[in-house]
């Protein structure tokens, strides 16, 4: 079993911090530069471990991709054409909660949200909360258009941790075709 | 990952017009009616662009235009990540093709369309078509390239300086000698750099020679002297300026021919 996180890569990672430091990243360099990170870990991290038969869990994939541009105002055809490189994943998972629910949480998290994450830079709103439920609303109504486009497997994600995990692993069970241990479960999430 | 076919690429190259998208173009950022214009100089290394571009911005803006140049590589959120990424060889054919993608869409949109927007001329220091060509021959995809820099403008003219391999090499050797990347020694083509900068100047070529007529470049000959070239740069330069600020011809001026 192998992870990889998105926006991982180092060899993009001066060049991202630098562009988010200075706000100085537009929708299309954003895009590009997270696909260049994408690239680099599909042939240093996912590749290679799919060659050696091991499951490659991806926390998020070229879908975060298609559903940030383009709610940012990116060509969608162009993006998902920059992505045909990538892998086309066994499985693919989307956590859904609504808008509100994803507010309340980051809010519960931390003090203050991440300027592109709030999607400040498209100037929608000042007030980052408010901007935030604009843009990331966008974003959800473009996950909607994936779950059809790309038969993305939904998990109700306003659950608790134990409902998600549950019907997360009921999900992979059946796509591996093992045995589900609702025990194991119980004994590791109390 | 599946791709659908579509009109959103430069598959249909010269197809578009100049100064309008190759493909979809960039949705929030519609460039109809920029009044600025788009010249790309483009060719392999040692022909001599840099030295023709800046004899022909002292000639535009003698003459009272607004000139900008561009060179590849140049934007300020890439080139260094460029620049260690080439000094640490970690990078294959796909990031190498995106890091360089990204800064074509950094000074696209930074310096180019406002440039364009403001009736500026834009003066490039290669253009595309170096992207296309050195992913040409390191074996990229041809249709996921085009598809890729849809997002770019097409340029209103296109000089491509020509040179054969043999000027080439002396040039080369002669300037600054051959470094790692010119020599497409990342292509492992063997240990020898002259014969792998022979064979990857020789690929190039025959890249830029293949986009020729599918861009309209307007091909001119790299060996001829530097005054030699830039008269002709400046006379179809001229030619198509004076055109196109033409006011638009009466219906009576139009005759049948």
């Amino acid at each position: 079993m192998f992870v990889t996180e998105w926006n991982s890569s180092a060899l993009v990672k001066a060049a991202t911090k630098a562009g988010k430091k200075k706000n100085a990243l537009t929708p299309m360099t954003f895009s590009l530069l997270h696909a260049t990170d994408f690239a680099d870990r599909l042939l240093y991290n996912i590749v290679p471990p799919l060659k050696a038969g091991m499951i490659v869990l991806a926390d998020r994939y070229a879908y975060t991709a298609f559903a940030r541009d383009a709610a940012r105002g990116v060509d969608r055809r162009w993006v998902r054409e920059l992505y045909s490189f990538a892998v086309q994943p066994d499985m693919a998972v989307y956590f859904r909660v609504p808008i509100e629910v994803s507010v309340d949480r980051l809010l519960a998290r931390r003090v203050k949200l991440k300027f592109y994450e709030a999607g400040l830079d498209m100037g929608w709103s000042s007030n980052a909360i408010e901007s935030f439920r604009m843009f990331q609303g966008k974003v959800l109504d473009e996950y909607d258009r994936l779950v059809e486009e790309f038969g993305l497997s939904v998990v109700n994600a306003t659950g608790s941790i134990t409902d998600q995990q549950r019907t997360f692993r009921k999900l992979v069970s059946q796509h591996l075709e093992i045995e589900d241990d609702d025990d194991q479960l119980d004994e590791q999430l109390g | 990952m599946t791709t659908t076919s579509s009109t959103s690429s430069l598959a249909d190259g010269g197809g578009a017009r100049p100064g309008s998208y190759y493909g979809n173009g960039i949705p929030y950022l519609p460039i109809d009616g920029y009044p600025g214009k788009i010249i790309a100089i483009e060719g392999t290394d040692g022909v001599g662009r840099s030295t023709q571009i800046s004899l022909l911005r002292e000639w535009l803006e003698v003459q009272g235009y607004g000139v900008i140049e561009t060179g590849w590589t140049r934007s300020e959120l890439m080139k260094p990540t460029i620049e260690l990424a080439k000094a640490s060889n970690t990078l294959n054919k796909l990031t190498f093709v995106l890091l360089y993608a990204t800064d074509f869409a950094d000074r696209l949109e930074k310096e180019i369309i406002p440039a364009l927007k403001a009736g500026f001329i834009v003066l490039s220091d290669r253009y595309i078509f170096t992207a296309l060509a050195r992913a040409g021959v390191r074996g990229v995809d041809r249709t996921w390239m085009r598809s890729l820099y849809g997002f770019a403008i097409a340029p209103h003219q296109v000089f491509y300086l020509k040179i054969d391999e043999k000027t080439l090499i002396r040039r080369v050797l002669q300037s600054r000698g051959m470094d790692y990347w010119e020599s497409g020694m990342d292509m492992k083509l063997g240990d020898d750099i002259y014969e792998s900068f022979r064979a990857y100047q020789r690929s190039l070529l025959r890249e830029y020679a293949s986009m020729a007529d599918e861009f309209g470049f307007r091909v001119l000959d790299a060996r001829r002297k530097v005054d030699v070239i830039q008269d002709e740069l400046r006379r179809q330069i001229g030619a198509f300026l004076a055109e196109s600020e033409a006011p638009p011809a009466r219906p009576e001026d139009l005759r049948v021919v």
